[in-house]
């Protein structure tokens, strides 16, 4: 097994360092020791995600994430669940557009049974996949829809403002809990060529952070990894290139039963890995990241217009990312009153670039994110996937903070002026269809 | 598990495989035995030096429970909590919200019936100056008329937010129904609109006044100290906070009415309902608190528990049901007014609309089974192996270690408690966990609230017999 770097520490890396290896049937490792607490993190992303779904099939990336769950030719039903819990680690799946992960965070003492399962589904999955397990999760995922889109005041916002960003046939066209109408269609036939299409170790990358033992670790990973064999079934998914913007607003106004009015809207902006991007990041934070950004002064501190307001940013590697606007009105304010605003202080932004006090403020906020997410040992686990499988360098992850920092003030205006304009975004109004009345007037800390 | 014949399709996996792996041995893990010390002016310090946390946590606990908002001004304590950082004697609101993120820190403040808790996070290296400016919150809030307007108008632009969220309109009504109408914990702990529409800066200053003082406080700091001068950022930062000595006000005890019943918060067209069933029971000073710990890890506490393996994994009727133990509000047996606490013990999730009546007879299926055949030993091993194992992962980072700090100061728990509670589990047998998990949800002594479409699960749901059925409007 040919080493990677060595464990030197780079510059403005926090003191974390990483290493990288393949396998022979090319899957790709990283390690990074860290002994200071007896854990450690155990993450595989495969690169699949929403994007390589065909017309007619969308959800399928996620709904075969769920069945990566129901066994494999030595884990029986839910052992998956049971065996990690029992071990004292935590664990989970996630699908989004570019990639699928799992992951476990185990005792440390219990490493090697996160891995030996990890192997034990990306070799055999197919063996214990049948209709039952199949039924059963099409019936948990298209409640998972439910809970988390259909059934939450403004919860199909995202798939209506993505489906607007990207044009129809466009790979990101579609978010990764697809329609109620492809869930059901999924057959068993789909989700078998799903598995031998995209779960090889030549299409994964595994990461393993924490109090580990190198050499023992990539002893283990070669023993239970290294006989799955290889396979290039993969096809590349469909461009996502556009143009830098869209060129046209694009506009619906939806009327739902919502509590209130709201503006939404997602801004055509650069692809995650760009200097661009970051820059990007550093004026959305200055416009809309936390409580002293220009739209929560100017609307929900000196207008009283709004009851929140703030963007995000939504990065992706394979398609331009989107910067996301989030207004919900005050009582009897009216939606073009807030508009106005908006594209008033978007405008004076781009005219004036930001102050050294907001820049000051952005990297930090920025940098306390990245603190906090390379804070445990699953988190550097899955940022370490992040930058090998989408930028082909795990290394990248521990100088991302390093990157922000040497934004200037030029590039944060450069990237408003260019992006943050009313003709590259598409935008979403909502009107409430019902007056909500005052009868329960009752809240309460939701129990959890 | 079926033995499904093989197609003949099937892929042959060629892989060599293993068999299991036997874990090594555990490392010592315990966790964080925190410093205790004061303050001269009476605020209690807790601090932990966790070795590679950046990112600073401070909890502060102000001893301001909810059930002292004056009559009629439900809602005070969560506008005061939020006016601390409106504006101090050296900034205004904006300059404030500035200085806060220039540190890269974050700053919230909410109330609760045991009081109002204060969380910073911020890197290490920007400790002293985010203290300072925590202090200066704490110290000298300036509860300007202005922003106290613009709060309480927020505040009431917030809550059909909170009655449109179906999770959240559950635990309002079933705070509604489980406690007398006297007790505050009937009622939204953010206030209603009519309540929240009387709070004026006089309120705020009154509420400040009575109960924000040094003298009760405590502040929990955990993190990587390495190069921080913590006593003198202390010293110069929360030490200079005044104010005087004053008796902690007295807890009432909580009571509550379980007799099992339903209501359902209609909502015609609701593609799903929102289930919440619960009643009140021991809190972590009762002996039995581990045990019921234990046991409703067993019932519900993830998607292997006894809940979702019938309602998730068998029937696919949810994304996922899981039942916990929350405490509302606690004070210890030793204290001059005794045990006064109480936990809410609850079971929720959402299903699909017409799974509804099916789902709901199958969970309390799954109850009385439970109190008929009791746990299994397999069961509890398991239980306790993951309770006591996720401890080292649990407790990472340094808000999760003060957030549990902080929680054991508000509930009146010695310093050691959480540390304690993994050897008690351990010791915990499968007869004491069943005894437990059963007491703690009676088939007979449930309250549900179902938020849904009353026109199609009403019928269903009577049908259960699991009581008597009220329908109200959403």
């Amino acid at each position: 097994m040919p080493m990677g770097h060595t464990a030197t520490e780079q510059a403005g890396s926090g003191g974390l360092t990483a290493t990288e290896h393949r396998l022979a049937n090319g899957l790709r490792v990283v390690l990074s020791e860290d002994h200071l607490t007896p854990v450690a993190a155990v993450c595989l992303w495969y690169d699949v995600g929403s994007r390589h779904e065909v017309k007619g099939r969308t959800g399928l990336a996620h709904l075969f994430e769920h069945l990566m769950f129901q066994g494999s030719a030595q884990v029986k039903g839910n052992g998956h669940f049971e065996l990690v819990q029992g071990a004292g680690g935590s664990l989970n799946g996630t699908t989004s557009f570019e990639r699928t992960n799992y992951f476990e965070t185990m005792p440390a003492h219990e490493l090697e049974l996160a891995l030996w399962l990890e192997a034990d589904r990306m070799g055999s999955l197919l063996v214990a996949l049948d209709d039952e397990s199949l039924e059963n999760q099409r019936d948990v995922v298209k409640n998972e829809r439910r809970q988390r889109y259909d059934n939450v005041p403004y919860g199909t916002a995202f798939e209506k403002l993505t489906a607007m960003s990207y044009p129809e046939g466009h790979p990101y066209h579609h978010t990764p809990i697809g329609s109620m109408a492809d869930l059901d269609a999924a057959s068993l036939e789909d989700a078998r060529a799903f598995f031998r299409t995209y779960y090889a170790p030549n299409n994964a990358v595994l990461s393993i952070v924490g109090d580990i033992d190198p050499e023992q670790t990539l002893a283990w990973v070669e023993k239970y990894f290294g006989s799955i064999p290889s396979h290039d079934g993969k096809q590349p998914p469909r461009d996502g290139g556009l143009p830098d913007t869209i060129g046209d607003q694009i506009r619906t106004v939806v009327a739902e039963d919502v509590p209130s009015r709201a503006l939404m809207a997602a801004y055509r902006l650069p692809h995650d890995g760009t200097r661009e991007a970051d820059a990007a990041d550093l004026a959305l934070t200055i416009l809309g990241g936390g409580e002293s950004s220009r739209l929560y002064n100017r609307l929900v501190r000196r207008d009283r217009s709004a009851v929140a307001a703030g963007f995000g940013l939504l990065r992706l590697a394979g398609a331009p990312s989107l910067g996301w606007l989030d207004v919900k009105a005050s009582g009897g304010v009216e939606v073009p009153a807030i508009e106005a605003a908006v594209d008033e202080e978007l405008a004076r932004f781009a005219e004036e670039g930001p102050t050294p006090e907001e820049m000051e403020r952005a990297q930090a906020q920025l940098e306390r994110e990245w603190l906090d997410r390379l804070a445990t040992v699953s988190g550097r686990a899955d940022e370490l996937c992040r930058f090998a499988v989408l930028f082909g360098d795990p290394q990248l992850a521990l100088t991302a903070v390093q990157r922000v920092l040497a934004i200037s003030p030029l590039e944060v205006q450069t990237i408003a002026k260019a992006r943050l304009r009313p003709d590259n975004r598409a935008v979403l109004v909502y009107e409430p269809t019902a007056q909500t009345d005052a009868a329960g007037t009752e809240e309460e800390e939701a129990a959890k | 598990m079926t033995d499904a014949t093989t197609p003949a399709d099937a892929p042959v996996s060629t892989m060599e495989f293993h068999p299991q792996p036997r874990g090594g041995a555990p490392k010592p893990w315990a966790f964080p035995a925190p410093e205790r010390s004061r303050l001269a002016n009476g605020l209690t310090l807790l601090t932990s030096h966790r070795p590679g946390q950046q990112v600073v946590a401070v909890e502060v606990n102000l001893v301001a429970p909810l059930e002292t908002e004056p009559e009629g001004l439900d809602g005070v304590a969560t506008i005061m909590a939020r006016a601390l950082s409106e504006g101090t004697d050296k900034h205004t609101a904006e300059e404030f919200a500035a200085e806060l993120e220039r540190c890269g820190a974050t700053l919230d403040a909410h109330a609760d019936h045991p009081g109002v808790r204060v969380s910073l996070e911020v890197p290490a290296s920007r400790l002293p100056r985010a203290l300072g400016l925590l202090a200066d919150a704490l110290r000298a809030p300036a509860f300007p008329d202005s922003e106290i307007e613009r709060l309480v108008g927020n505040r009431l632009d917030e809550i059909p937010h909170e009655l449109a969220n179906p999770a959240r309109r559950a635990a309002m009504a079933l705070s509604k129904e489980l406690f007398p109408a006297t007790s505050r914990m009937s009622r939204p702990r953010q206030g209603t609109e009519e309540t929240v529409a009387r709070i004026d800066a006089a309120a705020v200053r009154a509420f400040y006044d009575a109960h924000v003082r040094p003298a009760t406080g405590t502040a929990v700091i955990v993190g990587d100290f390495t190069g921080v001068d913590l006593d003198a950022a202390l010293a110069d930062t929360l030490g200079a906070w005044t104010g005087s000595t004053a008796e902690p006000p007295k807890p009432t005890a909580v009571v509550a009415d379980d007799a099992g019943r339903v209501v359902i918060v209609d909502r015609p067209g609701a593609v799903q309902t929102q289930l919440l069933i619960g009643r009140v029971g021991a809190d972590r000073h009762d002996q039995v608190w581990p045990a019921q710990v234990l046991g409703t890890y067993c019932l519900g506490g993830t998607l292997t528990s006894r809940l979702d393996r019938v309602l998730r994994e068998e029937k696919g009727y949810t994304y996922g049901v899981r039942a916990f133990g929350q405490v509302l509000r606690s004070s210890a047996p030793s204290s001059p007014e005794g045990a006064t606490g109480a936990a809410l013990l609850a079971i929720s999730g959402s299903v699909d609309t017409a799974s509804t009546g099916p789902a709901l007879q199958d969970l309390w299926t799954v109850l009385r089974t439970l109190a008929a055949e009791g746990l299994t030993d397999a069961e509890r091993d398991v239980a306790v192996q993951n309770l006591v194992g996720v401890a080292p992962l649990k407790y990472e980072t340094a808000a999760a270690v003060a957030g549990t700090l902080a929680d054991q100061v508000e509930q009146q728990l010695p310093d050691d408690y959480q540390a304690q509670l993994y050897a008690r589990l351990a010791k915990t047998g499968t007869v004491e966990a069943t005894a437990a998990v059963v007491s703690a949800f009676p088939v007979d002594r449930l309250v549900t609230v179902l938020v849904g479409d009353a026109a199609q699960i009403a019928e269903p749901v009577k049908a259960l017999g699991i009581g008597e059925v009220t329908v109200v409007s959403g």
